[in-house]
């Protein structure tokens, strides 16, 4: 069978981060695609050919087989040939700025996982309900201190995930804004709004001098407090992985900085992504929140649901160790596999009506949180963290509504709504 | 009954209850799920489970 090929007036918007100013025109792409284009291959000018993987089935085996599809290799974000010349320029020879968890193959994946993993399993997880009550409460005070309208994603979305991951790390709360503006310049920097001030999108040698100030300022950063908890530990994250040993030695300094990065970064946006998007729903539909008022046992497939619907990051990309077939298709090694957690959270094979926001959708087997080997290890902690506030805000909310237009950030890979404008009344 | 967990996402196997979305009946020993069962949250395969004590 001859590989399909995608149209490129049809796929190209996906590579664009502007395009996601527009959710529902990106969701209708990957609806066609889904349709007529299940597993095909993309060949846009200015990127490398990619199969676009759009089904649940099939995104499910790609990310499972690890040994297989590889993270490391490539970039394992969506980037252009451009991008991927600058970041080797910029690492000296290698395909990520950062080498994260979420770029590593065995066996260095599996060793820098279990640095973090226990802390992060739901036992211990459930331990922390206090710390994270207690901030949801502090957010829930400050919006019902707004006078009835605020801008829910910037005064509450973005900020209380944010103190709740930079808290478990060790952060004083002085420092956690700093992290909230690198992370923001390093995932949102196509966004005119969020990016790095003086950045400017279509100048590469920018993109450059953005990473390089958020490598130096993470590392100088993180570099003291590595050195304080190795003299001093204490019970937080900071402390782990400052004594984290991978193949019995400690680690070293770029695996270390990324670990931080990783945590104080993906611990806090995509969380953000979802609180933010899941308010911008409530505010439109006041019978899905009269329903939840009444209900607070629908909280946990509220979260869910928002989760899927949301899809913080959208897609990550692999590549292919050896030949493989997949639904029919033959990949060959070395290819390139751009893999859509978006379009397959929207698979109607596997997700009825799979656009309409239904809290009590069962099952709801939605890989938000990835699949495989990579899954999310923030999984619980951000469960916790969004059933908590929920139940304080539907506690305390009497209604909801938008004031104003929301909108979506310019970003292709992980994605949210940057303003929510609501009014509300809350005791 | 025993409880098992996932090693790579904390998913919990309680033999009680089974995994029947994947034609494991409630009762189901872990010994007795066939080697090509998935971890249904993460697809982790048999051999990442460890034995779950409250
Ligand atoms: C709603 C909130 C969240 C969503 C939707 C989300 C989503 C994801 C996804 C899809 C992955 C898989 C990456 C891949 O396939 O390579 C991932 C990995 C990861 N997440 Fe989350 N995440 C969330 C919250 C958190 C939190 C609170 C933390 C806190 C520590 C966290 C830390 C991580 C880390 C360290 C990884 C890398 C795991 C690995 O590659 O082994 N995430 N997350
Ligand atoms: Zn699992």
């Amino acid at each position: 069978m001859s590989t399909p090929i995608i149209p490129t007036e049809l796929v190209a918007p996906i590579w664009n981060p502007a395009s996601y100013a527009n959710r529902d025109a990106v969701e209708q792409i990957f609806a066609t695609l889904r349709r007529d284009y299940p597993l095909a291959m993309c060949e846009v000018p200015g990127y490398k050919p990619h199969w676009i993987v759009t089904k649940y089935k099939d995104v499910r085996e790609v990310s499972r087989l690890d040994d297989i599809f590889h993270s490391g290799d490539i970039s394992k974000t969506p980037a252009s040939i451009m991008a991927e010349a600058m970041m080797a320029e910029y690492s000296g020879g290698k395909p990520h700025i950062f080498r994260t968890l979420v770029h590593m193959d065995k066996p260095d994946h599996t060793e820098y996982r279990n640095v973090v993993k226990d802390v992060f399993m739901p036992q211990n997880v459930a331990t922390l309900k206090d710390g994270v009550l207690a901030s949801a409460r502090e957010f829930a005070d400050q919006m019902a201190d707004m006078n009835g309208e605020c801008d829910f994603a910037e005064t509450i979305a973005m900020r209380y995930p944010l103190q709740v991951i930079c808290d478990q790390i060790g952060l004083p709360r002085e420092d956690h804004a700093t992290m909230l503006r690198l992370t923001q310049w390093f995932l949102s920097y196509a966004d005119p709004d969020l990016c790095r001030p003086g950045s400017v999108l279509t100048d590469p040698e920018q993109q450059i001098k953005t990473w390089q100030i958020v490598y130096d300022e993470f590392k100088s950063y993180y570099t003291d407090l590595v050195a304080q908890r190795r003299a001093a530990p204490r019970k937080d994250l900071a402390t782990l992985i400052a004594h984290g040993q991978i193949h019995g030695q400690p680690m070293d300094e770029r695996g270390m900085i990324s670990y931080f990065v990783i945590a104080s970064t993906a611990g806090h946006d995509t969380t953000a992504a979802t609180i933010g998007n899941a308010m911008w729903i409530l505010a439109r539909d006041p019978g899905l929140f009269s329903r939840i008022k009444a209900d607070r046992s629908l909280i946990s497939g509220f979260v869910e649901e928002a989760i899927r619907i949301s899809t913080p990051p959208m897609a990550f990309v692999r590549s292919a160790t050896q030949d493989y077939e997949l639904s029919g298709q033959q990949i060959k090694k070395g290819d390139r596999l751009y893999v859509s957690y978006l379009s397959a959270n929207k698979d109607e094979e596997v997700f009825d009506a799979p656009f309409a926001f239904q809290p009590d959708r069962t099952p709801n087997r939605h890989i938000g949180f990835g699949f495989g080997s990579h899954i999310c290890v923030g999984q619980h902690l951000a469960r916790l963290e969004m059933r908590t506030l929920w139940e304080e805000l539907f506690e305390r909310l009497e209604w909801v509504e938008m004031a104003g237009e929301g909108q979506w950030q310019e970003s292709e890979f992980v994605c949210g709504p940057k303003r929510v404008p609501i009014r509300y009344k809350m005791n | 009954m025993r409880k098992w967990q996932c090693t790579t996402c904390g998913d919990i196997y309680d033999e009680a209850i089974g995994d029947p979305d994947s034609g494991i009946a409630p009762g189901t020993r872990f010994e007795d799920i066939p080697d090509d069962w998935m971890c249904p949250t993460c697809g982790s395969t048999k051999d990442s489970f460890e034995p779950y004590t409250e």
